[in-house]
């Protein structure tokens, strides 16, 4: 006969009661848990995305997320010539805020090396990567933009062509991905007037000449917003990304490093970086709540557990009198903090699957979680259950004979 | 001679508290019950009756003297000398003043738990009939705080009864009863003396019913002597 069972189906109400407060309380460290996966996810999401071995970045920063990083362009070409590279493409990331309809948009705004990276990497949802150096974008689905919708930056539109899910910045803002070309345009958001004053002054000068008159495409080219007027100066990069043979990487690395204006970092650095600069804080933040909580969890466990036997006292040493074995009496309260760890648990679990996904901020269940959180919780009512194992086994017999 | 006692106590001495709180609960006690008799044990309050049981009952044993159960030796000088928590789920029964059933266990289970503990493997079966047997059957499914307190010590008594016991020792099972239900129940105590062998010893303070016994002690100041 299980007495456990027994003595909850006697006190029912009170018993999931109990289970549904203590599944509240799990379902709020869980999703602690949840969202800082979720932040570290988000925070590495960028450059994961990039699928880039090494990232130059500007000599002594720890760019070009967690700070500043300005790059000469020629680092590209320099980069490109290493023996070893396999490409090396430039980078840019600005954050940049626009408003749409009434509403702010805060974008991170991300140059992809077009035409060797069109964002094949990218992780998209919908729609498709960049076919034309100009004017496409991908960008991230909480943006609110929908694939084929436009968006005007530096006075010239952009049409959504590709969206992503869950592209976000660590400070939570929604990334958009355009050719690094268009990024530059939009960073320095260079009036279009002058731009353009600037571009039809190089093909009027272009028809005067020989060689202009007999090579009709270096017209195309000079139209090109890739092409840079002389007179506005060349912006700088964010970033060089390089993707090099893998067994020459430490070589590529050794020579990079020898150059007196960048950085080299490898995408787990990178990603490291990243963390630590931005993520650092959070992660002491979540870490002592989920610490507070748990131990919250633990004692109010524990007391329920302690009263639980404390009003059973009599009926246990009545047990006992009757030469009940140690074990059984035992069980009974183990069994009853498993089965209400075991409830609590559920209530979290079906809590969360509501829940989460209404956060502002992602709540990510990593697989870590889902099997770290039900062990936690079944070692959490165990040891909370010391209380009331102790009392069960102090219960004095001849206390029944006691009216 | 030997087998036929179901429990016999020698010299049984026990002392709580020291100095001006001494008491002596037991002053060198001596009895032996046989089985297939009905005892009672009179005496007034405080003379030591509970703590006699509780010495008999392997619950909290003398500071000196022997205990021997079925031929065996088992509690010398409060030390146990077998599995205490055994041999009270095995062979012996109580009954107490209040029935003591579990609350949280209906009155089936109630009688069902005690024959699990003592081995025996159709408890379910058994439990029906010694509540049948005890005139409690219609009550099975009810909880012991939906019984009357009757009822409740009609339930108790069958739990006693679970393993056949060879001793069964009841303190005070009648003092909430009325002088009827008082009367039945001591009659029942002979019966199930008589029917089952098993030795049988009430603490009582209800004199008008002991010509149902078959032999009667009394106690006073932790000491025994017979009525
Ligand atoms: N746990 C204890 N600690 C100290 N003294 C105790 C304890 N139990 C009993 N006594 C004392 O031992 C003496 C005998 O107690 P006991 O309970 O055996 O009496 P009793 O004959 O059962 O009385 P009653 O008829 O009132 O139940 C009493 O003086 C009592 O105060
Ligand atoms: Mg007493």
């Amino acid at each position: 006969m299980n007495l456990a069972l027994r003595d909850v189906r006697r006190h029912l109400a009170r018993f999931i009661g109990t289970a549904a407060g203590l599944g509240l309380l799990l379902s709020v460290v869980i999703g602690m848990q949840g969202i800082y996966a979720g932040m570290v996810d988000d925070a590495t999401i960028l450059t994961r995305a990039m699928r880039a071995d090494l990232w130059l970045v500007q000599r002594d920063t720890r760019g070009p997320f967690a700070e500043g990083s300005r790059l000469d362009p020629s680092v590209e070409a320099r980069a490109a010539a290493v023996p070893g590279v396999r490409t090396a493409r430039p980078y840019t990331y600005q954050l940049i805020q626009r408003e749409r309809r009434g509403a702010v948009l805060r974008i991170a705004l991300v140059g992809l090396g077009w035409p060797d990276d069109p964002g094949r990497s990218l992780p998209l949802v919908r729609g498709r990567h960049l076919h034309q150096s100009h004017g496409e974008m991908i960008v991230d689905a909480s943006l609110g933009l929908g694939i084929g919708e436009s968006l005007t930056l530096a006075g010239e539109p952009y049409r959504v062509v590709g969206l992503t899910k869950n592209a976000l910045t660590s400070g939570g803002e929604s990334v958009a991905f355009v050719s690094v070309a268009d990024a530059e345009l939009i960073a320095f958001d260079q009036p279009a007037e002058a731009a353009m004053l600037e571009r039809e002054r190089v093909v009027e000068r272009l028809r005067r000449t020989d060689l202009g008159r007999g090579q009709p495409a270096l017209e195309d080219l000079a139209t090109s917003p890739r092409w840079r007027a002389p007179a506005l100066a060349s912006p700088p990069l964010a970033a060089v990304l390089v993707q090099a043979d893998p067994h020459r990487l430490a070589e590529v690395r050794e020579v990079m490093r020898s150059w007196g204006d960048v950085s080299v970092y490898a995408q787990g650095e990178e990603e490291a970086l990243l963390l630590g600069g931005v993520v650092q804080r959070a992660r002491m933040q979540i870490g002592l709540f989920t610490v507070i909580l748990t131990l919250t969890a633990a004692v109010i466990v524990m007391m329920v557990m302690y009263n639980l036997t404390l009003e059973k006292t009599h009926d246990l040493a009545v047990l006992k009198l009757m030469g009940a074995p140690g074990p059984r009496l035992l069980g009974l309260v183990l069994q009853q903090a498993w089965l209400l760890g075991a409830l609590g648990y559920a209530v979290a679990y079906g809590m969360g699957a509501v829940v989460f996904p209404m956060f502002p901020r992602r709540v990510l269940l990593t697989d870590t979680i889902t099997l770290v959180a039900p062990l936690a919780t079944m070692a959490i009512v165990t040891l909370a259950s010391a209380l009331g194992l102790t009392h069960v086994m102090r219960i004095d017999p001849s206390r029944a004979l006691e009216a | 001679m030997e087998d036929t006692y179901a429990v016999r106590a020698v010299d049984l001495s026990k002392t709580y508290g020291t100095g001006q709180a001494e008491v002596k609960a037991l002053d060198h006690v001596s009895l032996t019950i046989a089985r297939g008799t009905v005892a009672a044990l009179l005496g007034p309050s405080g003379s030591g009756k509970s703590t006699l049981i509780k010495a008999l009952g392997f619950v909290s044993p003398a500071d000196t003297g022997e205990v021997f159960f079925g031929g065996r030796l088992v509690v010398k000088d409060g030390v146990p000398l077998a599995d205490l928590a055994s041999l009270r789920r095995r062979h012996l029964g109580f009954v107490f003043q209040k029935a003591n059933l579990t609350s949280f266990l209906t009155a089936r289970e109630n009688v069902e738990i005690a024959c699990e503990f003592g081995g025996k493997s159709d408890g379910a079966r058994r439990a029906r009939e010694l509540l049948e047997y005890l005139d409690v059957a219609g009550r099975e499914h009810s909880y012991p705080e939906m019984l009357s307190g009757g009822e409740q010590q009609r339930v108790a008594i069958a739990r006693a009864l679970a393993n056949e016991p060879s001793l069964i020792l009841a303190d005070e099972p009648t003092a909430a009863l009325d002088s009827v239900r008082s009367r039945n129940v001591m009659e029942l105590f002979r019966r199930v003396a008589h029917d089952r062998g098993a030795a049988v010893l009430v603490v009582t303070h209800d004199h008008r019913a002991l010509e149902v016994f078959d032999v009667i002690y009394e106690m006073e100041d932790g000491r025994l002597r017979p009525h």
